[in-house]
């Protein structure tokens, strides 16, 4: 280049520059592959599905409550069903909550009984929010969710140290992914990598984003 | 002396508003769904529209951060600049207006918008409109 205006010996430069930082920029958007792995039983679909949601979430978060009812619920029904996005719930209740970790205990303890029983669970716990959230009774808000027998078992199970032990394992690993509120999720694919986000969002938004995946 | 100086704040107005532009856009790249959550927290975007806005858009403030860096026809691109920091300080004030408690989404998580967002945004003005209708040496051996 020697013999060039300086003008062009600098547009020569910063162009092999930039080049750089795109071929960065195109492979940090686009690294992909790179699943959490868990042994999470997940909420809804295979853990296997090509599109996998983590989410943490408190029980007792009004924001929570309106992802799962607007967002989750319709992920469930529409992509779950058909094994092509796995919905992970993670306890993460939190401290300003007063029911929220009672209630977390409720769902951990359904968990072990079935996806089914969980499910019911973790739709009536959100679906009766509102409800429980002013006395902290629990059990009225779950009546007919889960049948008697199943939610005696779920009573007998509360107590059970190991209960309180999932919730602790799921808020440690919670905050080893630098959750900081709830609710935060993380949306996987076998085609784009990890993305964090903190908040709800709207169903009409991230379907465009799970139909890109699941192909 | 002055040509000196002038080639220095030049010089600094070119980079910091390339590395501003190309931070931006990776940070954004890295999470397209959280810069969605985001546009549509500002509820001024239709939500069909919310998750393409948020998928190109970063890749526009890249290009405009290379542009920037190589330097080639600087003017225009600094008006580009002016713009665009312009159409931000808008619509985040607007926003903060309207009483919205959204996140500002200006570089990453968690940033609510305040009177410091907007504070912050329209002080990048100040290198960009530098860019678009200062003249140096450089300036006029490049473009």
């Amino acid at each position: 280049m020697t013999g060039e205006p300086r003008g062009m010996r600098e547009i020569w430069l910063s162009s092999t520059i930039c080049a750089a930082l795109l071929v960065a920029a195109a492979f940090g958007a686009a690294n992909g592959g790179q699943w959490a792995t868990t042994s999470d039983q997940c909420l809804g679909g295979r853990l296997d599905a090509p599109v996998r949601i983590e989410v943490f979430s408190d029980f007792q978060c009004p924001a929570c409550r309106a992802f799962y009812v607007s967002t989750i619920r319709q992920v469930l029904k529409d992509y779950s069903t058909r094994d092509k996005v796995c919905v992970v719930y993670h306890e993460f209740p939190l401290a300003m909550h007063p029911y929220a970790r009672e209630a977390a205990r409720y769902s951990v303890a359904a968990q072990r009984l079935g996806r089914a029983q969980w499910a019911a669970v973790v739709d009536a716990l959100y679906e009766n929010q509102e409800r429980w959230s002013l006395d902290g009774k629990i059990d009225a808000a779950l009546l007919g969710a889960v049948s008697a027998e199943d939610f005696a078992k779920i009573k007998r199970m509360l107590g059970e140290a190991s209960i309180e032990d999932a919730i602790a394992r799921d808020i440690a690993l919670g905050q080893q992914r630098q959750v900081k509120s709830t609710p935060t999720w993380f949306a996987m694919s076998s085609i784009t990598k990890e993305q964090k986000v903190e908040g709800p969002m709207d169903y009409r938004v991230l379907k465009p984003w799970v139909d890109a995946n699941i192909k | 002396m002055k040509d000196a100086i002038l080639r220095t704040v030049y010089w600094v107005s070119r980079i910091g508003l390339a590395g501003l532009f190309l931070y931006s856009g990776y940070v954004k790249l890295q999470s397209p769904l959280q810069f969605a959550a985001d546009v549509m927290g500002y509820k001024l975007v239709p939500a069909g529209l919310v998750f393409p806005v948020a998928q190109y858009f970063p890749w526009v403030e890249i290009a405009l951060g290379l542009l920037l860096l190589v330097g080639w026809r600087i003017r225009y691109w600094g008006v580009a600049a002016s713009a665009l920091i312009l159409f931000f300080i808008t619509l985040i004030t607007i926003t903060y207006a309207r009483g919205i408690d959204a996140n500002c989404g200006c570089f990453g998580t968690g940033e609510k918008i305040s009177p410091f967002t907007i504070f912050r945004d329209s002080s990048f003005l100040v290198p960009a409109l530098f860019l678009a209708f200062f003249k140096t040496k450089s300036d006029r051996i490049t473009a």
